[in-house]
């Protein structure tokens, strides 16, 4: 029993090490240096702990805060969009027709392009000059032709409308699943009580799937959240600061700028964020869990 | 017997072992760099360096092209003291970065002053840090005006020698031409470094500055720098350009210039060979060049650019990569480069070579604009001033409703921040 119960801690231990190590440490790390004056460009400095000074700066930060508006922004309207959407895709996927296995395959492509060629992909799609965007909305009339990456609010939809592509699919395979995960019964024997389509949406499908929806909300928060890539590759969070997100902020604060002790701070930051929503969502989940097992 | 040879080596080459038996007999080089322009005239000339030093490999990390990302490629390894990494190369803004952060190595030891004196002032003094030099030029830029010839001589338009007068002569020909295609100037107005090289040249064109080197504060919020910022946000990009400029670095301006549909283009000396070549321009043959316009007649300022070479503090053979920078900076490989390229060379001996004179005209008569190209300030803190300049910039342009004063004074403020940590600087 003790052999076996050594055995199992050998086998363990590599996941043990692999978690720490890729993981835990530089999350305690960053939690260190984010109490720290640390400036790589100006070594006489030094490495000084200054206690919460660099959580302090943030908070008066202005840029800093409007770089959590725009996160903000950015979550509130491309998550509620991406659920809708991504519900749609799946009642669909989920009838039987001819083709379907393919189907399910192709609406995955957004997804499974690297976020890297997508963003560029998009950025060519709002070009100002040769856009496919601007080719659909005002053809060959090409004095019409709008720069929506030169303009700060255009350029923040323009990064929401390539986030909702980008992730739709992710919440419709999540949707779907919950959606297989009812019984064909419940429906029969709604059909047989004489309910209308939408009833048996709104009253068996919509309660049913209401885990999954939670479930591909909070994988979508956490992501949404951390948004970085589109903005790297599109705007470089221009123009005017319109699409500087948190997350880029914090890149650009510690590996250009150098300041990894208030880099650190808004890293740590934006973890305690999604670690927060998480921890609230899956306290909604688990509730909603226990009435749904029991109806 | 010979034949036998090959087979056991092939085997171990498979095996993967072959690193350590290579390693017995070469040095290796590190060299990080972006992908050159004409890659065969680099894999020549590193060829020939490795002839030259038999047992030398001269292994080349390419980084990405964007000045932006290779300095953060760069930086996490000289931060991380990556003994792997000798050579690199270094956009015009970085050495001073770089030798305070004690990453590149002070190079004065074998780049003395005579040989020093070989190369252009401005790109040289650009090199310096507190009385030391951290970098090797290999070209240099200086912002250009750009402008279509064949447009400008139809509506008998002289090319402008002033701000007011490019936006007059641009009017001008839009309203002739009645293109709905055309605009009328095209330059880099996105929010990255770029931004700032194109400021600093309306900016210092109008006497302004955007810090004061003496004094260690802003000077965006001086009446110079203030007029300068409202003239290109309401004449140039209000009333010449289109806002897409706002979203535009050197391609996308460029390809606007080179596909027949912008008058004036602002970029650097690299556009004549392209825009000049018929396969990559609809304009070849229709280009004019000139030094870029001031505020009044012959005040123009042109942004320095350009890259150099660097030496990692942390290498382990700091004579192996000199003789290399040595090599790559030295008059064939810099002649080399020119005459594939058109790149404008840094040593003052090449303006005078006869087959560059006859390739590429136009260098010699913009040898007096390179001598009197303004560098970015030289700091440290840099990239962080370069941050709150682009944001200040960006804004002010982008939202044509904003206080330019007020955002001034704030920009100001933000950059004095910054400007202060250098206050406790301890003294040479």
């Amino acid at each position: 029993m003790k052999n076996s119960a050594r055995a199992a801690l050998y086998f363990l231990l590599p996941s043990f090490v692999f978690v720490g190590l890729f993981s835990i440490f530089p999350i305690v790390e960053s939690f260190r240096l984010s109490f720290y004056r640390l400036i790589l460009i100006l070594p006489w400095l030094g490495q000084k702990m200054v206690g919460i000074e660099n959580y302090t700066d943030l908070v008066s930060d202005p840029v800093a805060r409007d770089a959590f508006g725009a996160t903000l922004l950015f979550i509130t309207v491309t998550i509620p969009l991406e659920l809708l959407f991504g519900l749609g895709i799946a009642l669909i996927l989920n009838q039987t027709f001819r083709g379907r296995g393919l189907l399910r395959a192709v609406v995955l492509i957004p997804w499974a392009i690297p976020t890297v060629v997508s963003s560029q992909m998009w950025r060519f799609i709002f070009n100002d000059r040769y856009g496919l965007v601007n080719f659909l909305l005002f053809g060959a009339d090409t004095s019409r032709y709008i720069a929506a990456l030169a303009d700060p609010y255009l350029a923040m939809i323009s990064i929401m409308a390539a986030e909702i592509w980008k992730t739709t699919p992710f919440a419709a395979l999540i949707i779907l699943a919950g959606l297989q995960g009812i019984s064909d019964d419940l429906y029969e024997a709604a059909s047989v009580d004489g309910a209308s389509s939408w009833q048996k949406f709104r009253h068996i499908t919509l309660p049913l799937l209401k885990p999954a929806l939670l479930l591909a909300l909070l994988f979508r928060t956490i992501d949404a959240l951390r948004v970085f890539d589109l903005v790297y590759v599109m705007t470089q969070g221009g123009p005017a600061d319109a699409t500087n997100v948190l997350q880029f902020y914090g890149y650009k604060k510690t590996f250009a700028e150098g300041m990894v002790g208030y880099g650190s701070a808004i890293a740590v930051t934006v973890f305690a964020m999604s670690l927060a929503l998480s921890l609230a969502y899956l306290r909604v989940f688990r509730t909603s869990r226990l009435q749904g097992s029991n109806p | 017997m010979s034949t036998a040879k090959p087979i056991p080596l092939f085997l171990a080459f498979v095996l993967g072992v072959h690193c350590a038996i290579v390693h017995a007999q070469t040095t290796e080089l590190r060299f990080v760099t972006w992908r050159a322009e004409t890659p065969e005239v680099w894999d020549r000339g590193i060829a020939d360096f490795e002839r030259q030093n038999p047992g030398v490999k001269v292994v080349r990390e390419i980084g990405p092209q964007s000045s932006t990302q290779i300095h953060d490629l760069l930086t996490q390894k000289l931060k991380n003291r990556d003994t792997r990494l000798d050579v690199f190369v270094m956009d015009v803004i970085w050495p001073s970065e770089f030798a305070s952060a004690g990453w590149a190595l002070p190079l004065d030891r074998y780049f003395t002053a005579p040989e020093r004196d070989k190369f252009l002032k401005a790109p040289i003094s650009a090199n310096r840090y507190r009385g030391q030099t951290f970098g090797v030029p290999l070209f240099v830029d200086a912002g250009l005006l750009y402008y279509r010839q064949d447009l400008l001589e139809k509506h008998k338009v002289s090319p402008p020698r002033t701000w007011p007068e490019l936006v007059e002569a641009a009017k001008t020909v839009l309203a002739r031409e009645q293109d709905p295609q055309l605009v009328g100037f095209s330059a880099q107005f996105k929010q990255y470094e770029g931004l700032v090289c194109n400021m600093m040249e309306y900016i210092l064109g109008n006497g302004g500055g955007l810090w004061d080197e003496t004094r260690m504060v802003s000077a965006l919020d001086r009446p110079a720098a203030l007029a300068a910022v409202r003239f290109v946000r309401d004449r140039i990009i209000g009333e010449i350009s289109h806002r897409g400029v706002l979203a535009y670095e050197e391609p996308e301006s460029l390809a606007l210039f080179t596909g027949g549909r912008a008058i004036f283009h602002r970029n650097w000396p690299y556009v004549w060979a392209i825009a000049n070549d018929p396969n990559q321009s609809k304009i070849a043959g229709k280009v004019g060049m000139t030094p870029l316009p001031g505020f009044s007649p012959g005040q123009g300022v042109a942004a320095l650019g350009g890259w150099q070479f660097g030496i990692s503090r942390y290498s382990s053979r700091p004579d192996l990569a000199w003789r290399f920078v040595s090599f790559m900076t030295g008059e064939g490989m810099q002649k080399r480069i020119a005459l594939a390229t058109g790149r404008a060379p840094t040593r003052a001996s090449l303006y005078e070579d006869p087959e560059i004179k006859g390739k590429f005209p136009q260098l010699q008569s913009l040898l007096a604009t390179f001598k009197q190209a303004v560098p970015r300030p030289t700091t440290p803190v840099y990239v962080p001033l370069s941050n709150i300049m682009q944001r200040y910039f960006s804004s002010v342009l982008a939202l044509p409703n904003t206080n330019i004063d007020q955002r001034a004074v704030l920009a100001a403020r933000d950059m004095n921040r910054v400007l202060d940590l250098l206050r406790d600087r301890p003294a040479l």
